[in-house]
């Protein structure tokens, strides 16, 4: 195949074939966000399990929903982000779960701004910890900068959600 | 050339993948499939979230429910001074530390004999709020260990002296906690000693007031206290830059003594 490619002839390389490569290096791309998004979701979640006043508190000190309600967000979502890690490291419904996931980082950076503007001295909690902190310790831009990353990820998945070694090509055969 | 073998490729490339899809039998039903992660999903998460709330409730009040002498409920301040009257116009001065935070440790070394020498003179009622959030940022346990320390050393009449001992010898480095040996010979220190050290000694094994100092920071975080030190004097919040001096706080005070 190496050789064919390399082996550029006069006439104008096969198109089939080049779109081809193309498609490789798309599923390439589209396996490695899979991978990495799903890593950090179950990594992000693990690091909630079994703190739950942490957790609590890490969402409550957004500020945004009334504290009961924060409380049950804050008790749930580590779970929500390791079941949407692992579909993703499975490769299994890639393109909903990627479009939840995109959401939930979405939501994540919407939710540091408004602390941020509201100038609210927090920790995201992103990966464990969270809660009030000193003004000088917040970081605000890094944490929204990593999140978009993350986002970003999903959204590749959510455009593109045909990957290499996924369970939907498996079952599906997509 | 090129266009001319364009088209059998693509169709060949279809032909392999319904062969493909042919040689799974008829494919796994994607609506089966779907249907079993949702619930598989659902039971982890909600499973997940009573695990947690479980936990939270061991957390809280799993080891049984010490409350340190003069303390009223799980949640309720401790008061400082317990064997000084103080006047009945004397204003209540809550006062919310964390053992592991810098900044009350400043504002301790500024303003705690203040606050001790008006408790002494029965011109206050002192009532301490020791919180552990810090645990949380720095991921260790010296807050709650210290803390819990601290309220053992109250069996003794020594909580004042472990909680200003604590603050005046805080690590160089935030988040390196209080090791076992250290709060011990902090204990030693703020007097505590012979039959009461050995008393002492069982009540930080047994984590006897760990529940205690879970509940303070859970009902102050409620209460709106997420950061520390806070100081309220008869209830509201006072701005910490209004006491930057023992003069203000003293005037502070008599302002609010009627």
């Amino acid at each position: 195949m190496s050789t064919e490619m390399d082996g550029a002839t006069p006439v104008v390389a096969d198109p089939h074939r080049a779109s081809a490569g193309r498609e490789r290096l798309l599923d390439v791309v589209g396996t490695l966000a899979r991978l990495f998004l799903g890593v950090v979701l179950i990594y992000a979640g693990a690091a909630k399990v079994g703190k739950p006043l942490t957790s609590e508190r890490a969402v409550q000190a957004f500020e945004i929903v009334p504290s009961d309600v924060a409380a049950w967000i804050g008790l749930a979502l580590p779970f929500v982000e390791i079941a949407l890690g692992v579909l993703l490291v499975i490769g299994l419904f890639t393109r909903p779960v990627a479009i939840a996931s995109t959401l939930l980082m979405v939501a994540f950076v919407l939710g540091i701004a408004q602390a941020w503007a509201r100038g609210l001295t927090i920790d995201c909690g992103c990966f464990g910890g969270g809660g009030q902190i000193g003004a000088d310790e917040t970081r605000y831009p890094q944490e929204i900068a990593r999140d978009v990353v993350f986002a970003v990820a999903g959204a590749w998945l959510w455009w593109r959600p045909r990957t290499l070694a996924s369970l939907d090509r498996y079952l599906f055969g997509h | 050339m090129a266009k001319k073998s364009t088209p059998p490729p693509t169709s060949a490339r279809q032909a392999k993948i319904q062969a493909a899809q042919k040689s799974q039998g008829s494919g796994a039903n994607k609506i089966v499939v779907a249907a079993v992660v949702a619930v598989v999903a659902i039971i982890a998460v909600v499973g997940g979230v009573i695990w947690m709330e479980q936990s939270k409730t061991d957390e809280v009040t799993g080891g049984g429910k010490a409350l340190p002498t003069g303390v009223s409920a799980l949640g309720a301040g401790y008061p400082a001074f317990q064997d000084v009257t103080a006047a009945a116009n004397a204003p209540t001065v809550e006062v919310y530390v964390d053992f592991q935070c810098p900044a009350c440790a400043s504002f301790e070394a500024a303003m705690g004999s203040t606050f001790t020498s008006q408790a002494q003179e029965g011109k206050i009622e002192l009532v301490y709020h020791v919180k552990n959030f810090l645990d949380d940022n720095l991921r260790n346990d010296g807050s709650t260990r210290a803390g819990n320390a601290a309220f053992c050393a109250s069996d003794a009449g020594k909580f004042q002296e472990f909680h200003d001992i604590v603050f005046q010898n805080q690590p160089k480095t935030e988040g390196d906690g209080f090791p076992e040996a250290q709060l011990k010979s902090f204990a030693e220190q703020a007097g505590v000693t012979g039959a009461a050290l050995t008393t002492w000694q069982q009540c930080v094994d047994n984590n006897t007031y760990v529940d205690y100092v879970n509940s303070v920071e859970e009902a102050s975080f409620a209460a709106g206290v997420k950061g520390t030190p806070t100081v309220k004097i008869n209830g509201a919040d006072v701005d910490l830059n209004t006491i930057a001096s023992p003069e203000q706080l003293t005037q502070v005070i008599q302002n609010a003594t009627k």
